[in-house]
């Protein structure tokens, strides 16, 4: 399980003295407790770009606790930030464009590319970024913000649009041996007031290894409050395959922002399943998932307990990998019926009678293996290629009582799983994101909690990675 | 022994403060160094009741504020009645809010004769920061006390003692700090920090330092404080006035001072209050009573609040809350408050919260109305100095702030004085007195 790059100090010392050719992985900043009030306090932000954002970054940012420091000719692109800085006492500063005044650095640099129309416009990415890409601190911030493609009928518009999409996957790549990470958000028209936490988590050391992704924030969903601390509060929360691994971690990230989280895995696991419930305050509830009558004794479960739930984490999956020549029916149908036909199933029975009480989460397990294809896992990939489907179908049709359902995409994440690999192909594969390094079951965790949030609802049908911007699965 | 009172409760009363009286405020660990808190507040209190002829008898309780509470006698109120020999049904309580203290105790008091539970209070603050007790390490504690209570009585029990105490370090007294418990930052830490996120220049703070020496000074010449300082002995001799109010100082001699918090930090000995020793009283009255009694009340509480804020941001912002909030519920704006006083616990502190009080965009996020607070006129501002240059004996602020600002209304005919106090713990406090005729 241990990364010696990452974890032997003396071995990351050997290589850089001796000067080796091995890219020594940064260690990457993670959060170490519940929602904070102020995410990115004392962080300060380049904010560059022209759109139409501004007064929404200077709430956001100055709430958050950052200093802006905003790219532009006059002091008049101070002013949407002037008010907001005076009541957070964060005083923007003007950053005149193409220049980076020495030895200043920022922590993450946020681009509003909401007002670009040709492609022309797009040299203004280069123009902010480029002096100060080299200037980003360690474990630092890249967001792209701009319109979504579909929305727009002139093809240069959409083609400008979808451009920013390309630079940020191509910049993740470049900071990530800086252990930072770059993501694009684009914002619907109407759903800017969804921006904000999604900007307060990307911008925070919730969102260390997520790299490259887009993020659609769309006003498909009824929204409701969403408070910044303690975002749980008060909801009940089911995770499925919670004994160990990033169930595991899910589920104490979930209880850390005040949810009461029912672990649920197989009778076998008893004792670290009620270990796990035991410690974060939650309770057990022991089911196998592929049984008939699961779905109906979850739900009877969860109503008599509970009256209902909150938010639902389809985790619990396996894999039966065999070519697909060699592998057994029951493989397949084991891989397929738990990772997706359960899902499913289990997810149908908890929207009858409104038992997933409105504004409700649901945040299923794909797989970048599942996305990208992978020798040996037709079984599987079918099945987390299958969860794509599923969210980004069921997702408008919950939309009207607030629910939204996601997946998120784990790439190579530290856990039981991985490790069993042999040396080699582990060893590849860590190195193959763009943070050189495998995430952590607490990475996976963060993802699917920020997703449960009330602050979430401008996510849903999406499928989002968490891999570090892996080279694989686009 | 006491005749029998009439039996108020529940019946509204107004409250008035008819006097107040403060020592001299004394740089700690000097001319009051054999002065602990509770002596300070003796004397506070017997000048107090010798100034106004106070009959003993008509006394109801005292209620007191102390931030450094003697650990043996923490109800220093009770202490005073005892110490003075009031009558013994003068009860006595004692309160802490860290810098508000002192308002803290006379806001007690005007709320207990409004609800009718009392007509003559007495209510104050002191501290002395010369006589603050130095704890032993808990580790030390746990370690002797098989000693103290004689648990131990072999030879190897008290080798076994000491080889709990190693390494020697973990038991040494440490000098205490004014620091957040929560953060471990110091208060002077967080001063800075304000200065440098509201953009308080040192040239700003030092002019600020030097305003509040020059007023506090003109004041002292011009015997403005006679009516409220008494002098006090010591075994040294007589102490007559504050000891701390430089009126020489100068923004250039300010200047010079280095930063104490930061190495390129702009908070200085100049321009952070000092720890001081003092005590300050107030004699709180129903205005009925203060009538029958003879006296003249010179002013009256017309609303107060108190507010928290996250003492990880800005520790010291609360005033900025808490003065437009006692405003509103005096059912008043800034420009209609004839006098304002603030506590100058830094200058960086009161700048940052002029400014934010100043802001529209402060108003608009933090308080949730259209326009500015206000700007607080130059005139009408600290205008006898403050805790800069009087000094600051942390439960004792509030009191003398409340003493000087009923003097001044009374003195000047003007009619409400706007209080506002930053307080340790991200709290802050805000109260409007009105004047009485």
């Amino acid at each position: 399980m241990t990364d010696l790059l990452l974890e032997n100090e003396s071995a990351r010392k050997l290589i850089k003295t001796l000067g080796l050719p091995i890219p020594v992985p940064e260690r990457l900043e993670r959060a170490k407790g519940p929602y904070e009030e102020r995410p990115l306090d004392d962080k300060t932000i380049l904010v560059g770009g022209h759109g139409a954002l501004q007064g929404v970054l200077a709430q956001v940012l100055t709430k958050a606790g950052a200093t802006p420091w905003v790219v532009g000719k006059s002091d008049s692109v101070l002013e949407p930030y002037r008010g907001p800085g005076e009541a957070w006492a964060r005083t923007p500063r003007r950053i005149e464009p193409g220049d980076a005044p020495e030895g200043e650095r920022v922590d993450a640099i946020v681009f509003d590319g909401t007002g670009l129309e040709t492609p022309d416009d797009l040299h203004q990415l280069y123009e902010v970024m480029h002096p100060w890409i080299r200037r980003l601190n360690r474990s630092g911030r890249v967001v792209v913000i701009g319109r979504p493609v579909g929305d727009v009928k002139r093809a240069a518009i959409a083609a400008t649009r979808a451009g920013l999409e390309g630079f940020t996957r191509s910049l993740g790549k470049e900071i990530g041996s800086n252990g930072s990470v770059a993501n694009s958000v684009f914002v619907e028209e109407g759903a800017e007031d969804r921006l904000g936490p999604v900007l307060r988590f990307l911008l925070s050391p919730r969102s260390a290894f997520i790299s490259c992704q887009p993020f659609h924030v769309t006003k498909t969903a009824k929204v409701g409050e969403a408070p910044e601390t303690h975002v749980l509060g008060g909801k009940v929360a089911l995770v499925t395959g919670a004994a160990r691994g990033i169930g595991e971690a899910t589920a104490e990230i979930l209880a850390a922002e005040g949810a009461h989280v029912v672990c649920l895995d197989r009778p076998a696991d008893d004792g670290p399943c009620s270990q796990v419930a035991q410690r974060i305050g939650g309770s057990v509830l022991l089911v196998d998932i592929t049984d008939r009558d699961a779905p109906e004794r979850i739900a009877n479960d969860l109503k008599e307990r509970f009256g209902g739930v909150d938010v639902v984490v389809h985790n619990a999956g396996v894999t039966r990998d065999k070519t697909l020549g060699r592998m057994k029916p029951d493989a397949w149908d084991m891989a397929v019926d738990i990772n997706l036909g359960a899902v499913v199933r289990i997810t149908e029975r908890l929207l009858q009678n409104d038992l997933l009480r409105p504004g409700g989460r649901i945040i299923c397990l794909s797989s970048v293996s599942g996305i990208a294809g992978n020798r040996g896992q037709t079984n599987y990939s079918a099945s987390k290629a299958g969860v794509v489907g599923f969210v980004r179908a069921l997702a408008p049709q919950v939309a009207d009582k607030g629910i939204t359902v996601n997946a998120i995409a784990p790439g190579f994440i530290e856990t039981r799983l991985t490790n069993a690999m042999p040396v080699a192909i582990r060893e590849v594969a860590r190195r193959m994101s763009a943070v050189g390094q495998g995430g952590k079951p607490e990475d996976v965790g963060q993802a699917i909690t920020f997703l449960a949030t009330p602050g979430a609802a401008g996510l849903t049908g999406q499928t989002i990675r968490v891999c570090g911007g892996a080279l694989v699965g686009a | 022994m006491g005749k029998k009172k009439k039996n108020g409760w529940g019946k509204k009363h107004r409250a008035v403060i008819v006097t107040g009286v403060r020592t001299p405020f004394v740089k700690a660990f000097g001319r009051f160094l054999d002065l602990d808190t509770i002596d300070l507040a003796d004397i506070a209190v017997r000048a107090l009741l010798e100034r106004t002829d106070l009959p003993h008898d008509e006394i109801d309780n005292i209620i007191w504020g102390g931030v450094i509470l003697p650990s043996a006698a923490p109800n220093i109120a009770r202490e005073v009645a005892l110490d003075l020999r009031l009558p013994p049904s003068v009860e006595g309580m004692t309160c802490t809010r860290a810098c508000a203290t002192g308002l803290q105790a006379v806001t007690l008091a005007a709320a207990a004769i409004e609800r009718g539970e009392a007509d003559v209070v007495i209510a104050g603050g002191s501290d002395s920061t010369s006589n603050t007790p130095i704890n032993l390490p808990q580790k030390a504690v746990h370690a002797l006390a098989p000693l103290a209570f004689g648990k131990a009585s072999t030879a190897a029990d008290y080798l076994g003692v000491l080889a709990q105490m190693m390494p020697i370090t973990e038991i040494l007294p440490r000098m205490p700090k004014i620091a957040e418990r929560t953060t471990g930052e110091v208060m002077g830490e967080s001063a800075e920090s304000m200065a440098r996120r509201n953009e308080i220049s040192r040239e700003a703070q030092d002019r600020f330092a030097e305003r509040s020496h020059h007023r506090a000074a003109e004041a002292i010449a011009s015997g403005r404080f006679d009516d409220e300082v008494v002098p006090v002995e010591t075994p040294d001799g007589w102490v007559h006035t504050d000891n701390i109010v430089r009126g020489d100082t100068s923004v250039e001699k300010l200047s010079k001072l280095r930063p104490v918090f930061a190495k390129d930090g702009t908070v200085t000995a100049g321009n952070a209050s000092p720890l001081t020793d003092g005590a300050a009283a107030v004699l709180v009255m129903s205005e009925e009573k203060a009538r029958a009694l003879g006296y003249k009340p010179l002013a009256a509480f017309r609303s107060w609040a108190y507010v928290g804020v996250d003492p990880t941001d800005q520790l010291l912002i609360g005033p900025a809350l808490a003065m437009p909030k006692a405003l509103d519920r005096a059912g008043m704006a800034l420009k209609d408050a004839s006098l304002v006083d603030m506590h100058e616990a830094f200058a960086a502190q009161v700048l940052s919260v002029t400014k934010a009080l100043a802001s529209k965009g402060f108003a608009e996020v933090r308080l949730g109305r259209s326009r500015a607070v206000g700007e607080i006129d130059e005139d009408k501002f600290n205008v006898h100095g403050g805790s800069l240059s009087i000094g600051h004996p942390f439960g004792a602020t509030g009191a003398r702030m409340v003493t000087t600002m009923a003097n001044e209304l009374a003195r000047t005919g003007k009619e409400t004085a706007l209080l506002g106090i930053c307080a340790a713990g991200g709290l802050g406090a805000g109260a409007v007195l009105e004047a009485v005729r």
